[in-house]
């Protein structure tokens, strides 16, 4: 199963858009499991993960987060602007698992 | 006559003994000047074909056999050139009456002190007593006219000494051999020494004891004496009253002093303007015509380094103009108030006190004057410092292989335009620094550009202040428009005529002046609606100090306890930045009667005439008000049950300046506030707001430019006229509340924090139009962001929230001075809506780590945000608390971080 983690501030935003992510990825009839921390919840889930994606406002964490990820080969990046404004599930969706090579 | 004819004089004296040419080595030996300027006159002798050169090395100069001799015109037109004088009929009189007298005193002339400012023409009125000498015959045709400026020695007074009066050999280091002074030089003729005050007390002995005795000693000699036949004029700018001048006077027999400029007639002025162009005429040779009010300007402004700072001033001019010229193919070299350095353009402002003598010395009719090379070439009275044909071959030169560089003529204009400016600043000291003039004449009516600079300069002068680029570029469109309202018969109306005329008057009554001058320079006929718009631009720039300056509002916090009325003051104020809130405290124990006291007394202190408001909690204290306004006459309001953010409302409207019913009204609509008005629409309009002072000039422009810029997008261009402040903020916030604004453009600074405001000038001159863009893209997606929120947020309307979160963001970034790149602030938004969203649901957030240390590290920050949230919370009923301010202020600081790493 495929772990896609969405990190913004405070999980205000990224809620809904976890929801069309898994719904999208059961229509395709994916196994993947989309869900979404807060900056500070980032450690505890980072030995669960396949791909971390971040909100462009907390983009500030992507250097430090790459560097931490690196050696497990687990892809990190920020989402697209409009994608994350419109709370694009699909193209997110497309997103990560471009990102995975799929 | 200058050290052109002196060269052309030495050579004519040598040539008798060096039949084949005289070389400048020989010419500087004699006239013991500088070898490569003699060069340099030779050239100009050569170059107008008084000379033959002979090449080689060196190379050698002859008078042109069959060519008139230079010398032989130039004495036959200076008979009694003294005579010639600008002035000398007028003030110049006595001053020629006595040198003449001192020239022809027998047996041998007297010798001469003359006194004068910097730049009066003491120089040149010495070598006009020596041709006097030379024309009358009391000295010999070869008789030498030496000149020395003391002040070239002044820091070596051995060197200074030994220079006038020779040294013999070994007197002191450096004198290597024995060296005749400047005196033996002389010797038959007539030695000039400048700045006479800079010789040292042993060198005036040594002046005054050949004065008295007819010889001297040069310095070293102890036996023989030099007897020599000289007639010594000395000069000096010193104050004829100084303790140094009185010795020279007693010993120097005659004293001539000559006029300041600014105590000659206007006249004798024109007549040295006259000059002067016609000089720079023939040396270009061509024609340069002159606007008018240059010419007044040139008549009246203040030169206080006299006649060769009224030269250098109008050389620059001329230099100016020629470029002009040259670069923009211009067909006439024509001079224009705009190529004034900026203290001559000041002159045009006292043309009201000289408007009689102006007309009779200039015909009126005429708007411009020329000058023409032909008529009379006027003598080269002296090789300049500053220009010679070699400065106008120099733009030529340059102007050439600019455009062979391929430059345009702008850039070039630019360029040499420093040049011309560097080259005179060692003189001029402040030169102006061009407005990008050009920029603007393109869009308005010729004329214009000059009649703005013109009344900008009358009224920084009248009206005592400073004014900026932009308002003299909203200025010139502003008139470029009503002008031609007024020719079409258009009326002017203007709604604030009365509050203007009262409370501007200086303005207004400056403006009513100003519309005169208009009226003649474009044969119209201002309407006094349109004065007042005038004086609004003469205001504009005070508009600030008028904010700091004008009474406010009192607000004064009385509250039941020891300590909440100062503690919530304290907190309004240092949110604010101010300390206009006064709090007083009422302990439980204290007799309503004290407290009633004291707070009368401070209503008398606090107010500035604006009138008080009571802040109060309850009780008796909501009685306060009535009673001290029925005491002290005091205009008194009382806002019962206050707390903290009502407190902060009060006193942040107080501080902008709103009246005390503004204040009480918007505070009541306020707390009444409810969405309806907006959760009835569907949209918000998208619009840019285009605010000048009339509502009219630039604001045409403007709009063209953004109707272009927003083709295809669903934007509306709103202009709205910004004639007074107070109302201006109140009319904004109305328009922000109804529409989605994406910025304000301006055509003078106005404080909104709550959208990007850009400078109209800017945006005429296409500066700044990528901002626009960007600003447009931010609006698309933010409008994509909000339609996909309608679908999913369930208790508020999207469109508006996603606006106001977009002002409140960009509040925060002003308040913070973090500006945040486009993908960050779209994330932001959608936190903050989704936050809203959940708040009215009465969900609230986690916690933020380690929240106290958070709160105690960023208080001022926090404090910053919170006041900024105000509005939302008001308008949705919500609370933010800190853990949600401290998660938003993260974002922001985190950021900035991030921004700083490239």
């Amino acid at each position: 199963m495929l772990n896609i983690m969405l990190v913004c501030s405070a999980g205000m935003s990224t809620s809904l858009l976890v929801n069309k992510m898994n719904k999208m990825g059961r229509e395709r009839g994916l196994d993947l499991k989309v869900f979404a921390v807060a900056e500070a919840d980032v450690d505890g889930y980072k030995d669960q993960v396949d791909i971390i994606l971040l909100g462009p406002q907390v983009r500030y964490l992507l250097p430090k987060m790459k560097e931490k990820m690196e050696e497990k080969n687990i892809p990190v990046d920020v989402i697209n602007t409009v994608d994350y404004g419109t709370m694009n599930g699909e193209r997110v969706l497309e997103h990560a698992l471009s990102l995975l090579g799929k | 006559m200058g050290r052109v004819q002196e060269v052309l004089r030495a050579l004519k004296i040598l040539q008798k003994e060096k039949k084949e040419g005289v070389s400048a080595t020989d010419i500087g030996k004699l006239l013991y000047i500088d070898r490569s300027n003699v060069s340099r006159y030779l050239n100009i002798l050569y170059r107008e074909g008084y000379l033959e050169k002979i090449e080689g090395r060196p190379v050698l100069y002859r008078l042109k056999p069959g060519k008139k001799d230079l010398e032989d015109k130039k004495s036959r037109r200076s008979r009694n050139s003294l005579d010639k004088l600008v002035g000398a009929d007028q003030s110049l009189s006595l001053a020629i009456e006595k040198a003449k007298a001192a020239i022809l005193y027998p047996p041998k002339g007297l010798h001469t002190l003359i006194l004068g400012e910097t730049g009066v023409g003491k120089s040149m009125f010495a070598e006009l007593m020596y041709y006097f000498a030379l024309e009358n015959k009391v000295i010999s045709e070869e008789a030498p006219f030496i000149r020395f400026n003391c002040a070239d020695y002044a820091h070596n007074q051995n060197l200074l000494t030994g220079q006038i009066f020779g040294v013999k050999k070994g007197t002191y280091t450096g004198a290597t051999e024995d060296r005749d002074g400047l005196l033996k030089k002389a010797d038959g003729g007539f030695i000039f020494l400048d700045e006479i005050h800079r010789l040292s007390p042993q060198g005036q002995e040594m002046l005054f004891t050949y004065i008295d005795n007819g010889f001297f000693r040069p310095l070293g000699e102890t036996e023989k004496l030099e007897f020599v036949d000289v007639r010594i004029i000395a000069a000096t700018t010193e104050n004829p009253k100084s303790n140094l001048l009185r010795t020279f006077t007693r010993r120097i027999p005659m004293t001539i002093t000559l006029p300041s400029l600014k105590d000659r007639s206007l006249s004798e002025r024109y007549s040295f303007i006259e000059t002067f162009i016609k000089e720079e005429s023939h040396r270009i040779g061509r024609s340069i015509y002159i606007n008018k009010n240059a010419i007044i300007s040139y008549l009246l402004y203040s030169c206080p380094n006299n006649i060769g700072q009224l030269k250098s001033d109008i050389q620059l001019a001329c230099a100016k103009a020629y470029l002009n010229y040259r670069s923009d193919n211009t067909e006439y070299i024509l001079i224009t108030q705009g190529d004034l350095p900026n203290h001559v353009k000041k002159g045009i402002m006292k043309v009201n006190q000289y408007r009689k003598e102006i007309e009779e010395l200039l015909n009126i009719n005429y708007e411009v004057l020329k000058f023409s090379q032909y008529e009379e070439p006027p003598l080269l009275l002296e090789e300049d410092k500053y220009t010679s044909e070699d400065f106008y071959n120099n733009i030529e030169k340059k102007l050439k292989s600019l455009k062979d560089m391929g430059m345009d003529g702008q850039e070039i204009n630019e360029i040499i335009n420093i040049d011309i400016e560097s080259h005179f600043e060692k003189y001029l000291g402040d030169i102006s620094h061009q407005l990008k003039r050009s920029e603007v004449a393109s869009i308005v009516e010729q004329g214009i550009l000059e009649l703005v600079e013109e009344i900008l300069i009358l009224a920084e002068q009248e009206l005592n202040k400073k004014f900026n680029e932009n308002i003299y570029f909203a200025l010139s469109l502003h008139l470029d428009r009503s002008i031609k309202r007024l020719r079409q018969g258009e009326s002017i109306y203007n709604p604030k005529l009365n509050s203007i005329r009262i409370n501007y008057e200086k303005e207004f009554l400056f403006a009513m002046r100003i519309a005169k001058l208009i009226d003649q320079s474009f044969q119209i006929e201002i309407p006094v609606d349109e004065i007042g718009y005038l004086a609004m631009f003469f205001a504009a720039e005070s508009y600030d100090e008028d904010k700091a300056e004008k009474p406010k509002v009192g607000v004064l916090v009385i509250m039941h306890g020891d300590t909440t009325a100062s503690s919530m003051v304290n907190v309004a104020n240092n949110l604010i930045g101010t300390n206009h809130a006064i709090g007083l405290d009422m302990p439980l124990d204290m007799k309503i009667e004290t407290m009633y006291k004291i707070a009368k007394k401070k209503v008398l202190e606090v107010d500035q005439g604006e009138g008080v408001i009571l802040l109060v909690d309850m009780g008796s204290l909501t009685s306060f008000g009535h009673m001290i306004e029925e005491e002290t006459g005091i205009k008194i309001k009382t806002i019962d049950s206050a707390s903290t953010p009502i407190v902060l409302e009060v006193l942040r409207k107080a501080i902008v300046g709103y009246s005390i019913d503004e204040i009480l009204d918007s505070f009541q609509k306020k707390y009444t506030y409810e969405f309806r008005e907006n959760v009835e629409k569907e949209e918000v309009k998208n619009l840019i707001l285009v605010a000048c002072l009339t509502g009219d000039g630039a604001s045409k422009k403007l709009q063209a430019i953004l109707k272009s810029k927003t083709k295809n997008e669903d934007i509306e261009i709103f202009t709205i006229n910004i004639i007074d402040k107070i109302n201006l903020e109140k009319r904004l916030y109305k328009l922000k509340d109804k529409y989605n604004i994406l910025t304000i453009i301006s055509t003078i600074p106005i404080e909104v924090t709550w959208t990007p405001v850009f400078s109209g000038l800017d945006i005429i001159m296409d500066k700044n139009l990528h901002k626009i863009e960007e600003l447009l893209e931010e609006n698309r997606i933010c409008l994509q962001v909000a339609q996909s929120l309608e679908k999913h947020l369930s208790n508020i309307r999207a469109y508006p929230l996603v606006k106001e979160v977009r002002y409140l963001i960009y509040e925060i970034q002003n308040k913070l001075n973090i500006f945040l790149d486009l993908d960050v602030k779209v994330g932001i938004i959608l936190h903050i809506c989704f936050l809203i969203d959940n708040l009215i649901r009465g969900n609230s957030s986690r916690e933020f780590e380690e929240i106290i240390d958070y709160e105690r590290n960023y208080s001022r920050e926090m404090a910053y945000l919170k006041e900024l949230f105000l509005d939302l919370e008001l308008k949705y009923n919500i609370n933010i608390g800190k853990n949600e301010i401290a998660y938003i202020l993260k974002l922001f600081l985190a950021n900035k971080l991030v921004c700083n790493i490239p």
